[in-house]
């Protein structure tokens, strides 16, 4: 009896409205935390692995030398490389593919390289409109290269002290 | 040489007295780091990476030079040894530079293992390092002298088994370098072991260079079938092509060497002229067909001819599944023309000379004959054995119409001409009968005999141990068989063994299967005898045939249709023939190698046939098939090779007489360069460009140039003329990488 009765006045005196209007108004006071994506982004961290780059040197030459030791330590087999003899004598590659649909991220690619060429930038919002569109060649990473070599250089100087 | 014991890190070993510590390790298992060390070379002990401990030695001993003595207690891995190799390891690397990621050696490096096994993370130098610059050493090996450690292993290969001084160490100290000692790069014809034996990246390959990384390929074993000894290699493979051949050891084959050839042929399976498509012609015009109607085509072309009619010509370098196939349909079709002899100017019915001396004999003579032999250029392993009795003491003659630059010393030289070589040949043996008062045959009765050949005589009958070699120029006389006949003789004689080099590839394959004509007729007869149909296994008659003008009109008539099984894409061939199969090239295929130990040595194949091309084997079961034959049901090659090994040669023979024919006042040797002898070394380019591939001369006497009015830069039959006096009166000797011409 006495039961029902607590629950009428409880249903009728809109006690859970008004628990749920309290907590509405108290955001309305305090700061957000939504991001407005893409006007806003997060901040990452300079080890964040993201969308791959190969660079150059500051005088314009390819970094890579074709050790190929990216594509052994690649554990989802993403990277192909074909290398030759180039014209002025030095190891280049002539392919330099990575899949983005079997690369898994790992920054493994990244720690085996010995000269800093293919790295990993903070590029996270890609998309592809066609299959093919998952395999970047090696002209594709070094104009993402060109393109971030400045935020990826800030990137490298940041982490530089922790490693 | 007394058993003894010693201990290795407390394990009980045995030894013998005087073997050096690393031998015994080595043999036992027991891992000694080393750098300058070698089995089958000198003993430098410059290095000192193999330092161990020995006990009762106040200082630690290199391995590879401490002779082992009874009751020695040897420690490879206590704190004394692992601090002297630790300080060794930092002292090699203080020049050597950090460049592994470029570096071809990287991932099979001696160097690199070593230093992560017993090196020092980090170093203490940080001074500048000395860096070298690098002199070309020729097409084939590349280098980067900077990484050389200096093991001077390479300075003792070239000197102790190539034969020939090429590679030294100039300077001191610092200024140490590694150098060929002439600007005109490395000459021998085994200079690719040098890339073997250097344990840095400092030689490495150079068609090879920056390809691909040692870790990506995957190793088949092989077998090279460019020479009489079948040297065992394994082919390095990546994404189904051959990128790399790298010796196989081998002792009683060829150790742990290989030639040239062996070594760097592999390039021309890459090559744009490969035959990659089955081709029929109609009209005169070639189109490319499936393998359904071009087997049809030949089918039918084949079953127009009689059987007296058919005939089949095979390259001495095809599988003994191949040659067993094709002689098995030939039969079967009831013909008997098949021959491999296409480089012989007088095949003969006669029977080839026999070999009876093994790989391993050769190195325990104390005498050898060579006739009518380059035998460095033509067959490099056997004269390596050869050489390698030299060293011991044994003594090398030579019947030859040239003086050719062996890497031995020659004791006695005859130059002659071919017509004269019967001749020479008879002298020596009337000497040997006569010093064995045994009666002579008519032939020898009106023989005159000069000095050099008394020599040659008596060096041979002192000699416990000869051997008479018969080599490849023989192939140019006609008179051939009497050369080798005298050769039997003289061996009988003197005592000695033979050695038949003249036929070289997988001959003895090709004898083992009979595919030589049993009453039919030989490769000569068969291009006068107007025969209707032709299968041409892998044959390129411009560079193969004797005279090969004469072959390919033979073959161009319009009644005799060519079926060519081709691995290579050829103008002469496409002119004349009416069907082109393409066939697996060498390491495309399995197969068989018969040795001249009568070793058969089976291979699997090391990469998929190029393009649409197959198997050869499998073309001749399936075109026998068609031809509706009997006794073709072999699903795979060991199976074929199965029934042919257990074949016995079974052709009839015919006795040589020896009689004075009829000879040219001028005779011509032709010889290829090693790297024109088949068909996949033609197409290599870089044994091109080397300098035994790139010679092209024929070489001249000043009388004999008065004779043929020549004069120096002339051209003989296509080849520029050289005039000097190292050739035998009365002959041309033609070395050269182009195609014959008349």
């Amino acid at each position: 009896m006495f039961k029902k009765a607590k629950k009428l006045v409880k249903d009728f005196g809109l006690s859970e409205i008004r628990a749920g209007m309290k907590i509405t108004a108290k955001q309305l006071v305090t700061d957000k935390i939504t991001v407005q994506f893409p006007e806003e982004r997060t901040p990452i961290s300079p080890r964040f692995r993201g969308l791959h780059a190969l660079r150059r040197y500051p005088n314009g030459e390819e970094r890579c030398i074709a050790c190929k030791l990216c594509e052994a330590v690649c554990p989802a087999n993403a990277i192909t490389i074909e290398s030759e003899v180039s014209d002025d004598g030095t190891r280049r590659t002539t392919q330099y593919d990575i899949d983005l649909f079997k690369c898994i991220f790992c920054g493994f690619c990244e720690e085996a390289c010995p000269v800093d060429a293919i790295v990993e930038t903070h590029i996270f919002d890609y998309a592809f409109e066609s299959r093919e569109g998952s395999i970047i060649d090696k002209e594709g990473l070094l104009a993402i290269g060109d393109e971030n070599e400045k935020a990826i250089n800030k990137a490298r100087l940041e982490d530089s002290k922790y490693r | 040489m007394v058993d003894i014991e010693i201990e290795i890190d407390g394990n009980l070993v045995h030894g013998h007295s005087g073997e050096s510590i690393i031998s015994i390790a080595d043999r036992e298992g027991i891992d000694i780091p080393r750098f300058c060390y070698h089995k089958k070379l000198s003993v430098a002990a410059n290095c000192r990476m193999c330092l161990v401990d020995v006990e009762g030695n106040p200082k630690p001993q290199p391995a590879c030079s401490t002779p082992a003595s009874a009751g020695m207690r040897v420690h490879t891995n206590n704190e004394k040894a692992k601090a002297s190799q630790k300080a060794v390891m930092e002292f090699l690397l203080i020049n050597h530079p950090l460049d592994c990621p470029i570096c071809d050696q990287g991932g099979e490096c001696e160097l690199q293992d070593v230093a992560m096994e017993y090196g020092s993370d980090v170093s203490k130098f940080n001074e500048g390092k000395r860096i070298v610059a690098d002199k070309g050493i020729g097409a084939l090996i590349q280098t980067d002298m900077t990484r050389c450690i200096h093991c001077t292993r390479c300075v003792r290969f070239g000197a102790e088994v190539a034969g020939i001084v090429e590679m030294g160490a100039t300077g001191r100290g610092e200024e140490l370098k590694i150098e060929p000692f002439l600007s005109e790069g490395i000459q021998s014809e085994l200079s690719g072991n040098m890339i073997d034996v250097c344990p840095v990246g400092a030689l490495t390959s150079k068609p090879f260079r920056y390809e691909v990384r040692s870790w990506q390929m995957s190793s088949v074993e092989s077998v090279a079938r460019h020479d009489l000894v079948g040297s065992n290699v394994f082919t390095q493979t990546h994404k189904g092509k051959v990128k790399r051949v790298v010796a196989r050891d081998n002792e009683s084959v060829n150790e742990t060497w290989i030639s040239d050839r062996d070594r760097f042929s592999y390039e021309g399976l890459a090559n744009d002229n490969r035959a990659l498509t089955p081709k029929i012609k109609v009209k005169g015009e070639w189109q490319e067909a499936s393998w359904e109607v071009a087997l049809e085509v030949a089918t039918s072309g084949i079953k127009n001819a009689t059987e007296a009619s058919f005939g089949a010509l095979a390259s001495k370098n095809a599988t003994l599944e191949e040659l067993y196939l094709l002689q098995k349909l030939t039969r079967g079709l009831g013909s008997e023309n098949l021959d491999t002899r296409l480089d012989v100017a007088n095949p003969s019915s006669a029977s080839a000379l026999e070999t009876n001396v093994s790989l391993a004999e050769l190195e325990a003579i104390d005498h050898a004959l060579i006739v009518n032999s380059y035998l460095r250029l033509e067959q490099p392993m056997i004269n390596h054995r050869i050489r390698k009795a030299t060293l011991q003491g044994a003594k090398v003659s030579t019947v030859n119409a040239k003086a050719f630059d062996f890497n031995y010393r020659i004791a006695n030289s005859v130059l002659s001409a071919p017509q004269n070589t019967v001749a020479t040949l008879s002298g020596v043996l009337k000497v040997l009968l006569e010093a064995n008062s045994q009666a002579l045959p008519d032939y020898l009765k009106g023989v005159k005999v000069d000095q050099a050949q008394i020599d040659i005589a008596n060096v041979l009958s002192a000699a416990e141990n000869a051997v008479v070699v018969l080599g490849e120029q023989v192939n140019s006389n006609p008179c051939a068989d009497q050369v080798a006949k005298l050769v039997t003789q003289i061996a009988k004689a003197s005592n000695s063994k033979t050695l038949n080099a003249s036929a070289t590839g997988n001959t003895l394959a090709a004898e083992k299967v009979s595919f030589k004509p049993n009453g039919g007729l030989n490769a000569g007869q068969m291009f006068t005898a107007n025969l209707n149909a032709f299968v041409l296994l892998d044959v390129y008659p411009t560079f193969d045939c004797v005279d090969s003008v004469a072959a390919i009109e033979n073959l161009s008539r319009d009644d005799a249709f060519v079926v060519a099984l081709n691995s290579f894409e050829d103008e002469a061939v496409l002119s004349f023939a009416d069907v082109i199969l393409p066939v697996a090239s060498f390491y495309e295929t399995s197969g068989t190698h018969i040795n001249i130990d009568n070793v058969a040595q089976s291979y699997g194949a090391s990469v998929k046939a190029a393009g649409d091309s197959k198997p050869g084997w499998k073309v001749l079961k399936v075109l026998a098939d068609l031809l509706e034959l009997p006794g073709f049901d072999y699903t795979d090659s060991p199976q074929v090779a199965d029934d042919a090994l257990s074949l016995s040669p079974n052709v009839a023979t015919s006795e040589v007489d020896i009689i004075a024919m009829e000879v040219p006042n001028v005779a011509t040797v032709w010889q290829y360069t090693p790297y024109a002898s088949d068909v996949l070394t033609r197409h290599a380019q870089s044994l091109q460009q080397t300098q035994i591939g790139q010679v092209s001369e024929a070489t001249v006497s000043e009388a004999t140039a008065k004779i043929l009015e020549l004069s120096q830069g002339d051209l003989y039959k296509g080849v520029p003329v050289n005039i000097n006096e190292t050739v035998a009166e009365g002959c041309v000797f033609v070395h050269t990488n182009q195609a014959r011409q008349r």
